[in-house]
């Protein structure tokens, strides 16, 4: 009998690890939040910043997870980083206090609250985005997400898209609306490696 | 049509607070009181901008309450004669709101860096307050002070990467043209009091000392500042009537308002 249950349990090892949740670190340099607003309601421009970090933990037998990222917004970039013949470029109009005032408050970030599950994988993660001291509730879809194995260090690797909107004036970000759009689009695209 | 206006800028920090404030001064033309139209032609601004959420409290928002209890204090003052030592005490009180308000990003700086930020900013303030009380027995000398030190203030910060400072100066410019407008209208001065020279001084430090520390003003251009408030105590500037010291003031105010512009527009050429 004593046999049979040690056995039993031994065979078993293999789904309990399974089960187990499974924690992993953002790869900064492929990890970006990317954003786009409208100008003029002519054009969407597209911005990003460039320095994020994080890690997510999921379980996939429990369906549960949990989401933590910090985006340094002082590494806000569109693109125009040279003022040229002008006072200043825009990329430093949008560090200061009209837009993302770092001086004061030099990182965002996102909590989960809940991430749901479609099959085996996440589909989207509810939480809240922390911004100029004001936190509000924000659902990322994840267009895509992948697993696999990284080829260099044989970690396991995951990666994909999320997507989600967010109005900046409900952070008191208010400048220039509605010249410069209220509403922004936000495309995160990750990667991380299991730890 | 109203809502397209009244989100125009020029309306927001230009026309709005002209009107208001040209109303107010003139509904109140015969008592020291006028001067609170500066305040309330500011708020007006705030109103139809940025609005009066004060959570949560950061930087910007410590600036706005510190704003509307200047003219408060300026009451008191006169309230209580305009005794020197009020005045003393309102200009060293400004200063150390200053360190209240910037706080949380002197927090982000190492210790060597934000005593110098933070001392700067209050020195600066607390000069130009006092200069500006000492000017509080005229209203010319005040409004036309008003008129440069707004330019002054939001020129520059709109040179040093910041909107909301630039529309906050013109603001401060137009809502003391109009007390200057009121005055030449009446013919004789209104003595500002403690109310004006506070009402003008307080907006126009902390306007220049937000986009010091919170946007790309060089600090040099907040000493320059003080040669706006020091230009209109010119002796010269004391005869004649109503009309030609304004002008004469005004001019003297506008010409002492291009130092600190042109020390922002030079930050703007060099890295």
């Amino acid at each position: 009998m004593q046999k049979t249950l040690v056995a039993l349990a031994l065979a078993a090892l293999p789904f309990a690890a399974a089960a187990a949740p499974e924690n992993f670190t953002l790869d900064s340099y492929h990890t970006y939040p990317n954003f786009t607003v409208e100008h003029w309601g002519l054009s969407v421009m597209t911005g990003r910043f460039d320095k994020t970090t994080g890690k997510f933990t999921i379980d996939r037998a429990a369906r549960t997870g949990t989401v933590e990222m910090t985006i340094e917004t002082a590494s806000v970039t569109t693109g125009d980083n040279d003022k040229g013949s002008r006072p200043r470029a825009r990329d430093e109009h949008l560090r200061q206090a009209d837009f993302f005032n770092v001086a004061e408050f030099p990182r965002m970030t996102f909590k989960s609250t809940r991430v749901n599950f479609g099959g085996d994988l996440p589909s989207s993660v509810e939480g809240n985005l922390t911004l100029l001291g004001v936190s509000r509730p924000l659902t990322l879809t994840f267009e895509r997400f992948k697993c696999g194995q990284n080829p260099f260090n044989k970690k396991d690797r995951c990666g994909g898209n999320a997507v989600g909107k967010v109005k900046r004036s409900d952070f008191g970000m208010k400048t220039a609306i509605p010249a410069v759009g209220d509403e922004l689009a936000l495309n995160i695209s990750f990667e991380a490696d299991k730890d | 049509m109203p809502n397209d206006l009244l989100q125009n800028p020029a309306v927001q920090a230009g026309l709005a607070p002209l009107f208001v404030a040209l109303v107010i001064g003139f509904v109140l033309r015969n008592t020291r009181a006028a001067w609170v139209a500066i305040i309330v032609g500011y708020a007006t601004f705030v109103a139809l901008t940025t609005g009066f959420q004060l959570e949560p409290l950061t930087a910007s928002r410590k600036v706005l309450l510190i704003i509307l209890a200047a003219p408060v204090a300026g009451l008191l003052i006169d309230a209580l004669d305009g005794r020197r030592a009020l005045a003393v005490l309102a200009a060293v009180g400004a200063a150390a709101a200053s360190v209240w308000a910037y706080q949380s990003v002197l927090q982000q700086k190492d210790a060597n860096a934000a005593m110098l930020a933070g001392g700067g900013v209050a020195l600066f303030v607390v000069v130009l307050v006092a200069l500006m009380l000492r000017l509080r027995g005229d209203g010319l000398r005040t409004g036309a002070a008003g008129v440069g030190l707004g330019l002054a203030a939001g020129v520059s910060a709109m040179l040093s990467a910041s909107i909301g400072g630039f529309m906050a100066g013109i603001t401060l410019a137009a809502a003391s043209g109009a007390m200057l407008l009121v005055q030449i209208a009446r013919r004789e001065p209104i003595a500002p009091g403690a109310l004006g020279a506070l009402s003008i001084a307080v907006p126009a430090a902390f306007v220049s000392a937000s986009t010091f520390n919170l946007a790309s003003l060089p600090w040099y251009a907040m000493p320059a500042m003080l040669l706006v408030p020091a230009a209109v105590l010119w002796p010269s500037a004391s005869e004649g009537g109503v009309l030609r010291r304004s002008f004469v003031l005004g001019v003297y105010a506008l010409v002492a308002a291009t130092l600190p512009i042109a020390a922002a527009w030079l930050a703007t050429r060099s890295g």
